[in-house]
């Protein structure tokens, strides 16, 4: 945003080359991350074809002995608290369209605190595995989608609360209350960016509803 | 001026507004006690000992590791501490730890003088010249020891070496080269040009540009500390099994690869969202220059290609770490699967360093022949239609292991397909040349080199695609002639032509050219003179990364040696060069001196901070040479609109 704030102030001279800079501002934000989602999606796919590529190899009989299950205790938990800050966030951003900035502000930390716990029982779920990482297929990626949910729990942890962050710190700034929905640049900004978390958030639902299925269900 | 560009969807844009009036809390401080490559020296350090420390704690509970004398953890977790320390004593992650607390960046101070290159810097053009120290130091790494492969093989049974030392040197070298490749043109030209040629005055994500250049030194580092950590014995490729059986050098490389496709990632997103935003109005998608497609091209594959390389080196750091197995047959895991996921990385990063490459020659050779690009479309569509099929070749590397021999002719089948696409690009340039009075130029020289290099790669590259001759050739000297004349001949040459080209705008200083003259003919004849037996050694059943070999490949082996030194000594031709044109005898360079249209060209040198006065709106594309009605290039929105069909494009440049 400061870019945003220095663009305006020493780079684009004339109106329309401020307005050029703020729609090619925002427009990064928005294709920024739908690009960030293709990427995430590779990281995926690539555990998703570890876990299916050992399973359909079944060396040594070792994918699964004796359909060993991670605990679906955990499981469930981490997923619900997954989802339940996806939902937050997408039930923020209908608020924030109809001007309910304190109701979004609502929304977001309460799903900061879901991601925050569910990270913590990611973690904590390696205590409680009744396998050796090494004893088989199955074992071995479940530690590597413990891994990378970790990675991704993280990163939805840290972009709500950084979103949630800047909109209690922005009005200080702006010296402006109600700056969230006016069409001053950094609020636009930032409302593409909450879209933009929205839409990641949307896609993490979705992502950790097949990776659940994939290693609690089947 | 008028300026207009569509709409980004769902997003109201207001008439102008005015810009918000930020209090910098806290301003930045120069100086030595300020961040910089010092600090994060010193921070990287410290972070290695505290790592190391804490994967001693953690490793000294288990003790199968206590036991072992060799502890996987501390090695990973010195790395990955090093790795943090380093970005946080660079200043890497000021700006995210600000933002936990809802702060936006403060107030940058403007560096100036050469000590902004030791910094975190947000200037693309800075960050470019970065890049370039940080390939070419990546690069004389890995040719001091290709020099020390050449030096072992000069003899088959007086060895320097031990076998194991010998296939450590290779296999450092093999990953140096490798990482070093997937960045050389993206890196310092493309972050450094990409912007001038799309009318922008900036990145779209500065921070993230600084970072994936600053990340990338980082790996240099871990895949350095290889060296330290006793090696690994897997050459580049690090397969299974002999990957989970290797030491705590292997996770250098685990990590290292790791680290760079961080790099690699976050540099392709940034450029793929600046020329999806920041194309300056009238740059519309066909008259984006071709350097231009092929660095989108490249950002897709970066993007999407690096993200499987992260997830492979974090399975296999789990197996050395965590005691997993993902590649272990024996406990459920498959060591093909790393092959899988390796090569699904592995052949989109052949083609991450090649699209660059052929981007540099379709912008230069147009400069030098006065002649519009032929066929500008076919090369762009050539430009994505290997990026698109580069994904669906992977299992050809894996002909002699772990696939299906009914697969094979359809992984011969687009292998030889994606040779369509790679001939469109290819054709492109002879359609320039030909009927051409070109001009010799150094950079045209090295451009005229990649055709004739490329020709012999590309043309080997199809035998190899054909199962009957990969199941002969496979793992010998043929295939590493193959990829060497695709890599270093293609890519390496085409590096240096974008060298030689836009040095003078970027430092705003010639660069000699007797010396560049020297630097080209001895590279291109010792080049040839060095590879070129290697088909042949290779066709005669010398296998790669073998310290030994049968007595009557001797002479051929020692020709090849004695031209890899050579080839050796004339980089340091270049070096001399670099430091004579820029540091000793600097000789100002002209705004164009190339006459080039490029629109990079047509703003002053040295290129102002924010890259020109006004954003400029295009007109056409830069490839009307020698036309005699050709349209107007652009508006800069200052004095007359610059000609295309001029054979020298007027400047914006006070100077000329």
């Amino acid at each position: 945003m400061t870019d945003l704030a220095r663009d305006a102030q020493g780079m684009s001279d004339t109106p329309e080359e401020r307005e050029f800079e703020l729609r090619a501002q925002i427009g990064a934000i928005w294709s920024g991350g739908r690009l960030f989602i293709g990427m995430y999606t590779f990281l995926l796919a690539s555990l998703a074809f570890s876990y299916f590529y050992l399973r359909s190899s079944n060396n040594g009989l070792l994918w699964r002995p004796n359909h060993i299950t991670a605990p679906t205790a955990y499981g469930w938990t981490i997923y619900s608290l997954t989802l339940l800050a996806a939902l937050m966030a997408i039930f923020g951003q209908s608020r924030l369209r109809r001007g309910q900035v304190a109701e979004w502000q609502t929304a977001i930390w309460v799903g900061v605190v879901a991601s925050l716990l569910a990270l913590f029982l990611q973690i904590w779920e390696f205590t409680a595995v009744p396998f050796f990482p090494g004893s088989s297929g199955y074992a071995s990626t479940f530690i590597g989608y413990s891994v990378i949910n970790i990675m991704t729990i993280f990163i939805v942890l840290y972009w709500m609360e950084t979103t949630v962050a800047r909109s209690h710190r922005m009005p200080k700034e702006m010296e402006e209350i109600n700056c969230h929905l006016t069409n001053h640049p950094v609020a636009q900004a930032f409302r593409a960016n909450v879209a933009s978390m929205t839409y990641f958030l949307g896609f993490v639902a979705l992502s950790s509803t097949l990776l659940f299925a994939m290693f609690y269900l089947l | 001026m008028t300026i207009s560009s569509e709409q980004p969807v769902g997003v109201s844009v207001p008439e102008a507004p005015e810009p918000p009036q930020f209090v910098d809390p806290k301003p930045a401080e120069s100086g030595w006690f300020s961040q910089h490559i010092g600090t994060a020296i010193i921070c990287g350090f410290l972070g290695y000992i505290l790592g190391h420390w804490l994967g001693n704690v953690i490793g000294s509970n288990y003790a199968n590791i206590a036991n072992s004398g060799q502890n996987s953890i501390s090695a990973f977790m010195a790395l990955l501490f090093m790795v943090i320390g380093w970005l946080l004593g660079i200043g890497a992650l000021n700006y995210p730890i600000a933002k936990i607390f809802g702060r936006e960046a403060k107030g940058e101070v403007e560096f100036t003088g050469w000590t902004r290159y030791l910094r975190y810097n947000l200037d693309h053009k800075v960050v470019g010249i970065q890049y370039v120290v940080g390939v070419l130091v990546f690069f004389f790494t890995g040719g001091l020891l290709a020099m020390a492969i050449r030096t072992e093989l000069l003899n088959p049974t007086v060895h320097v070496f031990a076998a194991d030392t010998y296939i450590k040197i290779v296999s450092e070298h093999g990953t140096i080269m490798m990482m070093m490749a997937s960045s050389v043109v993206v890196g310092p030209l493309g972050n450094y040009f990409v912007p001038l040629m799309i009318g922008a005055r900036r990145m779209a994500f500065p921070r993230i540009e600084a970072f994936s250049l600053w990340t990338f030194v980082a790996g240099y580092f871990v895949i350095f500390s290889a060296l330290f950590f006793g090696g690994f014995p897997t050459g580049w490729t690090g397969y299974a099994p002999l990957q989970t059986q290797a030491g705590p050098g292997m996770i250098s490389y685990l990590f290292g690869f790791a680290v760079i496709s961080v790099g690699m990632m976050t540099a392709g997103f940034n450029l793929a969202v600046t020329i999806i935003n920041y194309r300056a109005p009238g740059m519309t998608w066909s008259r984006v220059p071709v350097f231009v497609w092929s660095i989108i091209a490249t950002a897709a594959l970066l993007t999407l290609a690096s993200p499987v390389l992260f997830a492979a080196g974090t399975f296999g750091i789990l197996d050395h770490t965590a005691e997993t197995a993902f590649y272990v047959t024996e406990h459920g895991g498959s060591s093909y699967l790393w092959e899988n996921l390796f090569w699904f990385f592995g052949h989109p990063e052949v083609y991450i360093m090649a699209l660059p490459g052929f981007g540099i020659v379709g912008e230069i050779i147009p400069v030098f022949c006065r002649k519009p690009l032929f066929a500008y479309r076919i090369a762009a569509a050539g430009m994505i239609g290997v990026a698109l099929l580069s994904f669906f070749v992977w299992q050809h590397h894996l002909f002699q292991s772990g696939i299906d021999p009914d697969m094979r002719p359809l992984f011969m089948l687009t292998t030889e397909l994606i040779s369509i696409p790679t001939g469109f690009i290819f054709l492109v340039g002879m359609g320039t040349l030909y009927k051409a009075k070109i001009r010799y130029e150094v950079p045209m020289l090295f451009c005229m080199a990649v055709y004739f290099n490329f020709l012999i790669g590309g043309v080997s590259g199809v035998f190899l695609s054909d199962v009957p001759v990969n199941v002969t050739v496979h793992g010998g000297f043929f295939v590493l002639s193959h990829f060497h004349y695709t890599i270093m001949g293609g890519l390496i040459f085409a590096f240096f032509a974008g060298l030689y080209f836009w040095l003078p705008k970027m430092t705003g200083r010639k660069m000699n050219k007797k010396m560049g003259l020297w630097h080209f003919w001895t590279m291109f004849i010792f080049f040839n003179l060095t590879f070129f037996p290697m088909f042949i050694i290779g066709l005669l059943g010398q296998p790669r990364r073998v310290f030994t070999y049968a007595k009557n490949l001797q002479t051929l082996n020692d020709f090849s040696s004695i031209a890899a030194f050579c080839l050796g000594a004339s980089f340091l031709i270049f070096v001399a060069n670099l430091m004579w044109s820029q540091f000793i005898s600097p000789e100002k360079s002209p705004s164009n001196p190339w006459d080039s249209l490029g629109l990079e060209w047509q703003t002053a040198t040295p290129i102002p901070h924010y890259n020109f006065e006004r954003i400029p709106v295009i007109m056409t594309d830069p490839y009307h040479y020698s036309e005699a009605n050709a349209p107007a290039l652009a508006d800069f929105g200052k004095g007359p609109p610059v000609h295309a069909g001029s054979t020298t494009a007027s400047s914006t440049d006070p100077d000329q």
